[in-house]
């Protein structure tokens, strides 16, 4: 069964950024956020193939102000055509992977583009389709070579370092989001084996977080991970749409069904354009979810506020929890109360 | 040419109608099975969930959502290429053509998407069942303006089209019984409705994209006085209606001619049936028992026919013409390009819309006409081009093993005949007209195939079968049912 409690203890919403547009100021089915320098924000859009002119990174900050989209649709320099993974190097660089042309995009903080590396393959230092990438304590890339398998790890100019994940109990299946704790461990969704995994900086497996399930503390499909600075594990459940948090040891915090509400962009978008703010106004947008047979996607579908396809979180300098949710093209920020 | 069992032919006959067609090794399993064990265990197959949706979404975010034609199509097309329960997306066609709801007034994918679900999930069930889930199914609502058929002031368009598209046909009813039909379907609503129609006006995907509908019964707008319908009196309410209406022998014959027209032979196009007889009344007056003795189950109606001697004569092979979407599905399932979800299923889905069909937005409430109706001058060049293509990829995975099929026969060489009687076999036991065959073997001939030494230059042979597999591909046999 779902859990469907909204009320949080240890995190506390604090606003939604985000609206669906083609272009420009917004996103169209964003995947991943990257936290940049002087908190720039970065989030990069999907999109969907027939309408590849809207594949786009936005940035924008915490308040909402815009300035500006960068990188396209293609296999040029500055382009990609299934940007999944995002992640800013301590310059402010902006590195973005792609599960179709099997590389790493790098732009500047202003989203110029810098160079790629990668290439297709199964061999070490080749990637499959790599998916969630994050840096670690020593500005080495970790990335999610999802259909290989496995974890590699690259210097920033793309030389391979090291792979793991492909064997014993640490085997992963299809891992999707990854991210770095403080002791340069690694935490890895392991999205068709429902659990997060955990490595040392070498790549020797520790342990796995959850088993299959909707649960307290059971995962389905899980998307992303984020560890603070506390070794609280925040994960996107993504199967169960919802952000799960667990404690260092793996024990249960908390669920969230998510609290969206009206953004900045979308509040404005509603002032020039009454004829739908006013039936808005009168509709029920979150209705019971008990009417959709216990389908977290269905709940997620018809109830605006819950998480739809939260596909990344990340955490930054003052520990804010950012969810992107690739279905309804938004991003939503939370804060620790404790 | 090579003589094929008349089992053989069976199978592949119930395979090409049933599902979308089937490679010489699919045959040789159901051949194993035996005919009426395939049979039921089409109909029966409950489970309509075999495809894995989370994949499908971790890749297609805008699949996930189906906010539009091209992500509910790019999907549905995925499942009729990968699913192992044909039989299921079968009867979401035959449904999607016969309650036709077009995207171009719905202007949303997901309602869309959740109709079809609907109609995998109940379309072999029940008529009465099915019709009550079509009632309250909310892009139907949108799509045939029954938002907008309140108490005191009707709006007839899903009463007339529930009684003259989806049920009884033409000449089975008066004016009046619309009118009282459509009284008894007020207050049937969706949820958020001032809302959804602007935004369908406006094609608004605005703040956070489409929103999804839902089915709301408004009490208070539903005309709850006495109606008059098909000679019946009493307070009644939609359910009452459907009752009443799968009650009626022109309702069993309705159905029964969709089914044939669907599953054994082209009919003349549905506005026609009022002035024109079934072409065979004793298939569908076995078709009209089976649906009163079933208590208007589809599913026995269907295995009733598929185990008929009208569905089983060869005299009604090849005399359908594959839809462009079950021509796509037989293609790819044999090229197995799409063993996992990848970005090319949308670019296939643009090419069955270019063969004359784009998935989720038929022409009228009247769906597709059939038959012949699929082929003209542009949609049978893209059809011809479409399965040669594909069928002569030896990129393929499906194509290659194929390819290395016809190889194992081969031992050192291989005549042209026995080359194209490999590739017609392969592809599902394929039967063509002598005069067919010759010409395919003239060309096999031409392109050399008599002349390789199949075991020492198999690159050669491979490439020279795939040849002779994409001309095969553009035969009518291969285009038809």
């Amino acid at each position: 069964m779902t859990t469907t409690q909204t009320k949080s203890a240890f995190l506390k919403y604090s606003h939604t950024i985000g609206i669906c547009v083609m272009d420009g100021r917004g996103f169209m089915f964003p995947v991943d956020t990257a936290i940049g320098k002087e908190g720039r924000m970065h989030t990069v859009s999907r999109a969907y193939v027939p309408a590849t002119a809207q594949l786009r990174i936005t940035m924008y900050d915490i308040d909402s102000e815009y300035f500006g989209i960068y990188g396209g649709y293609g296999e040029g320099l500055g382009e990609f055509r299934w940007p999944t993974g995002m992640a800013a190097d301590a310059e402010g660089n902006v590195y973005v992977s792609d599960e179709q042309n099997n590389r790493i995009n790098i732009f500047s903080h202003e989203g110029d583009p810098i160079k790629h590396w990668g290439a297709a393959g199964t061999n070490e230092g080749q990637l499959m389709g790599p998916s969630g990438i994050a840096f670690d304590n020593e500005q080495n890339l970790v990335v999610a070579d999802h259909l290989n398998n496995r974890i590699q790890k690259f210097s920033k100019d793309g030389t391979f370092i090291m792979s793991f994940g492909n064997s014993g109990e640490g085997d992963l299946k299809m891992p999707w989001g990854v991210c770095v704790g403080e002791d340069n461990s690694v935490y890895v969704a392991d999205w068709a084996n429902d659990r997060i995994a955990k490595y040392d900086s070498s790549g020797s497996f520790l342990r796995a977080f959850g088993t299959s399930g909707s649960g307290d503390g059971e995962f389905k499909n899980p998307s992303g991970v984020a560890v603070d600075g506390e070794g609280y594990i925040y994960v996107t459940d993504w199967g169960n749409e919802r952000l799960v948090i667990l404690d260092k040891d793996g024990n249960f915090i908390e669920t969230l069904r998510g609290q969206a509400t009206i953004s900045k962009w979308a509040d404005e978008y509603f002032e020039g354009n009454y004829e739908e703010a006013e039936p808005r106004s009168r509709s029920n947008l979150e209705p019971d979810a008990g009417q959709f047979g216990g389908d977290p996607h269905e709940e997620s579908a018809h109830i605006e506020k819950f998480f739809w396809g939260p596909t990344s979180v990340k955490i930054d300098d003052s520990g804010r929890i950012y969810v992107t949710e690739s279905n309804r093209h938004r991003v939503q920020i939370y804060k620790r109360t404790r | 040419m090579v003589t094929t069992s008349p089992n053989i032919k069976l199978m592949a006959h119930l395979l090409r109608r049933a599902g979308f067609g089937s490679t010489k090794e699919q045959l040789d399993e159901y051949l194993s099975v035996g005919y009426e064990k395939v049979v039921d265990g089409l109909i029966d197959d409950l489970d309509s969930s075999r495809i894995n949706d989370a994949l499908v979404r971790r890749y297609f975010p805008d699949q996930s959502v189906t906010h539009d034609t091209s992500g509910a199509g790019s999907y549905w097309l995925y499942r009729l290429v990968s699913t192992d329960s044909p039989l299921r997306e079968k009867i979401a066609l035959f449904w999607h053509n016969v309650f036709a709801t077009g995207y171009t007034k719905v202007t949303n994918g997901k309602p869309m998407s959740d109709q079809l679900r609907m109609f995998r999930s109940h379309g072999l069930g029940k008529l009465d069942e099915l019709l009550l889930k079509l009632s309250k199914d909310p892009a139907m609502i949108i799509w045939l303006d029954n938002v907008d058929n309140h108490d005191g002031a009707i709006n007839e368009n899903y009463g007339r089209e529930l009684l003259e598209l989806f049920s009884m046909g033409v000449g089975n009813y008066s004016e009046d019984d619309i009118k009282e039909c459509s009284r008894a379907f007020t207050g049937w609503s969706i949820a958020n409705s001032d809302y959804i129609k602007e935004l369908a006006i406006r094609n608004s995907i605005m703040p956070y994209g489409k929103l999804a509908w839902r089915y709301e019964y408004k009490e208070d707008d539903h005309d709850d006085g006495e109606k008059t319908f098909l000679g019946r009196k009493g307070n009644f309410n939609g359910e009452e209606i459907i009752k009443i209406i799968c009650e009626q022998p022109a309702t069993a014959r309705f159905i029964s001619r969709h089914l044939y027209h669907f599953f054994v032979a082209d009919e003349p196009p549905v506005p026609s049936w009022p002035y024109k007889d079934p072409q065979d009344m004793g298939a569908i007056s076995i078709l009209e028992k089976a649906y009163f003795d079933s208590g208007y189950d589809i599913g026995e109606m269907i295995r009733v026919l598929f185990k008929s001697d009208f569905f089983k004569s060869e005299t009604c092979h090849y005399k359908k013409i594959k839809s462009p979407a079950e021509l796509a599905g037989n293609v790819l399932r044999t090229t197995e390009e799409f063993g996992t979800p990848n970005i090319r299923i949308s670019e296939r889905n643009s090419q069955v819309t270019f063969m004359g069909q784009q998935l989720l937005n038929p022409p009228s409430v009247e769906g597709w006409h059939q038959g012949l109706e699929w082929i003209e001058t542009g949609s049978l060049t893209e059809r011809v081009n479409f399965a040669s293509q594909h069928l002569g990829d030896l990129s393929k995975p499906g194509v290659r093993k194929i390819v290395g099929n016809v190889i194992a026969q081969a031992g050192d060489s291989m005549s042209a005949e026995e080359c194209v009687d490999q590739c017609l076999s392969q592809l599902g036991a394929i039967q063509t007209s002598d005069y067919i065959h010759n010409t395919l073997i003239e060309f096999a001939e031409e392109n050399g195939i008599s002349d390789i030494d199949f075991l020492k230059d198999k690159n050669t042979a491979a490439q020279k079968i795939s040849e002779v597999m994409s001309v095969v591909a553009s035969v009518p046999e291969f285009q038809q049912s």
